[in-house]
């Protein structure tokens, strides 16, 4: 496809103007995190040697320094706290309504996740709804990879959604 | 005798959507600080700090320094660096360059910050702003344009402390009164309250003048040392007294309050501030706060202790933040509007307070002999304070 205004570009990727994370292995080191996702699993790294958990998944852990950690499943079933609902004026990438919430997951370190609600209307959320993990593909990437050519490297990434009751 | 930080000049080009370069809104900068104090000359600069966040992604220019010293004249000998801080950088840019001043590693140094954000098509600046935030869990989650993250801020604040749309609104009234007769403002129109209460919809509650607008613009200040000044100025000298950063969090998921309309990292960063300029909250006169949304300056004023917490509403909509107030806020009319280029937002800060602390600013604070000016940046990830004051920290 052409880009308008800089021909050179056609079918060209811009990694610089990509919405979603590099999540393959060749470009992240926790890409574990997004393999767990198709699965419909979210994770996140914990200590092994001191137990603390953090959010997002790292490659150390931030308290002391181990590379000693493994990744654990977090809930997937939460409750609203607040949300916000943009109807109008939603930027490139996403539809309207955009909706946000901060969801209590119910443990540390997601007692205040802030996510992108999907599959539901405006006008319709209230505070202390259930929301599920909801997964979803998002656009693949070439990767060069020497005398192989190019593959195309799958992607998902997550938001939440009303559980339907 | 210990070498002491002042900031001796600045100026602004005019802020908006503008039909300009990059390098041409430097330039405009450059001239408008050096007009402001005429006996200094861009050879005698021998630093340039230049804070910017988007050069790079709005323009195709990184490694900035250079091309901003080379087309303002400047031969810097000292230092000659970038910063991104975003909305802090230009804040960022003055701590560095009065530590570098004290340190003797520089004399004079110019703080130059400026952003080019409007693009041929405009969906360019908002579809960067996915980079503004933590790109891979904020940014994918939507979260690149802050309306939504100060619409939940907002949620929260009337949620726990009953603040109203009227508190909110107070503040967009005040800050756009300011900016009426602010030449080099964006917004030059008085608001009225019922104005600010009918304005078409953002993201509920907060609506059209309850957000900061997208500006393209640049402003430069010199800092230097009290000694040196004196050479160039007789008007009083504008130390910078103290400062603090604060980061303790950039993914959403983190943030360090309670819930997000309670600021511990805005918290923490006044408390070093006023340590270290050895004042309290009731000194400062006149204050500069980042009223990104109309929300934040209802919170700042709490979190920086010139009310208690959860009154920021009834202070700002008491008419406390106007002339004659308890602590004049945003005296030249904020971010709301004069506008906001990221990394120029903290120099316009302290050109304001450096008027006001000489006796020369449009709306003068009377007396006005310490100020304040602050900033957040990303997803509310970082505090930036800096405190002024007509002596030096004895
Ligand atoms: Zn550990």
């Amino acid at each position: 496809m052409a880009v308008v205004g800089i021909p050179i570009l056609e079918d060209l990727y811009p990694v610089t103007m990509d919405m979603w994370p590099l999540e393959a292995k060749e470009f992240n080191r926790i890409w574990q995190f997004y393999e767990n996702l198709k699965q419909g699993r979210f994770t996140t790294t914990k200590c092994k040697d001191c137990g603390f958990v953090a959010y997002p998944p790292r490659v150390i852990c931030p308290e002391c320094y181990s590379e000693n950690l493994e990744y654990i499943d977090l809930p997937t079933k939460g409750k609203i706290i607040v949300f916000s609902e943009e109807v109008k004026g939603v930027p490139l990438g996403f539809e309207s309504p955009l909706i946000h919430a901060v969801i209590d997951l119910g443990v540390p370190p997601v007692r205040r996740l802030l996510s992108r609600i999907v599959n539901c209307p405006a006008g319709v959320l209230k505070r202390g709804d259930e929301v599920q993990l909801a997964v979803f593909p998002v656009p693949s990437i070439p990767i060069e990879k020497g005398k192989a050519g190019t593959v195309m490297a799958d992607r998902v990434f997550f938001a939440f959604e009303p559980v339907k009751k | 005798m210990s070498r002491k930080a002042v900031i001796l000049a600045g100026g602004q080009c005019k802020w908006g959507v503008r039909e300009a370069h990059i390098v041409d809104l430097f330039q405009e900068a450059a001239k408008a600080c050096l007009d402001d104090i005429p006996t200094l000359k861009p050879k005698d600069i021998d630093g340039l700090i230049v804070a910017t966040s988007y050069a790079g992604r709005c323009s195709f220019q990184v490694n900035t320094a250079p091309v901003v010293a080379e087309r303002c004249g400047l031969k810097p000998t000292s230092i000659c660096t970038r910063c991104d801080t975003l909305c802090a950088g230009g804040s960022t840019g003055i701590i560095l360059a009065k530590g570098l001043v004290e340190a003797g590693a520089a004399d004079i140094v110019m703080v130059a910050g400026g952003e080019k954000l409007y693009t041929p098509q405009k969906w360019e600046v908002f579809y960067s702003e996915l980079a503004s935030v933590d790109h891979d869990w904020d940014g994918a989650q939507g979260m690149g344009l802050p309306p939504p993250f100060f619409a939940l801020t907002a949620q929260e604040h009337m949620l726990h402390y009953g603040t109203k749309k009227e508190h909110l609104a107070a503040v967009s009234v005040a800050n756009y009164n300011y900016a009426a007769d602010n030449p080099v403002a964006q917004m030059q129109k008085k608001l009225t309250l019922e104005e600010a209460m009918n304005a078409p919809i953002v993201v509920p509650p907060l609506t059209l003048y309850d957000c900061c607008p997208i500006t393209d613009g640049a402003a430069a200040c010199i800092i230097t040392t009290d000694e040196i000044a004196r050479k160039f100025t007789d008007r009083p000298l504008v130390y910078i007294r103290g400062t603090a950063q604060v980061c303790l969090n950039s993914v959403s998921a983190n943030f360090p309050g309670e819930h997000l309309a309670d600021w511990k990292h805005t918290r923490i960063a006044a408390q070093k501030a006023y340590e270290r300029a050895k004042v309290t909250p009731n000194d400062i006169k006149v204050a500069q706060t980042h009223d990104c949304f109309s929300i934040s300056e209802v919170i700042e004023v709490e979190e920086l202790g010139f009310c208690k917490k959860g009154e920021g509403g009834e202070f700002c909509a008491s008419k406390q933040i106007e002339i004659g107030g308890k602590v004049p806020v945003n005296t030249d009319g904020g971010l709301l509007a004069v506008g906001h280029p990221f990394g120029a937002t903290g120099i316009r800060q302290a050109i304001e307070i450096l008027k006001q602390l000489q006796g020369r600013a449009r709306h003068q604070v009377k007396d006005a002999d310490i100020g304040l000016t602050h900033n957040l940046s990303g997803a509310n990830a970082e505090h930036t304070i800096l405190i002024y004051g007509r002596e030096p920290v004895k």
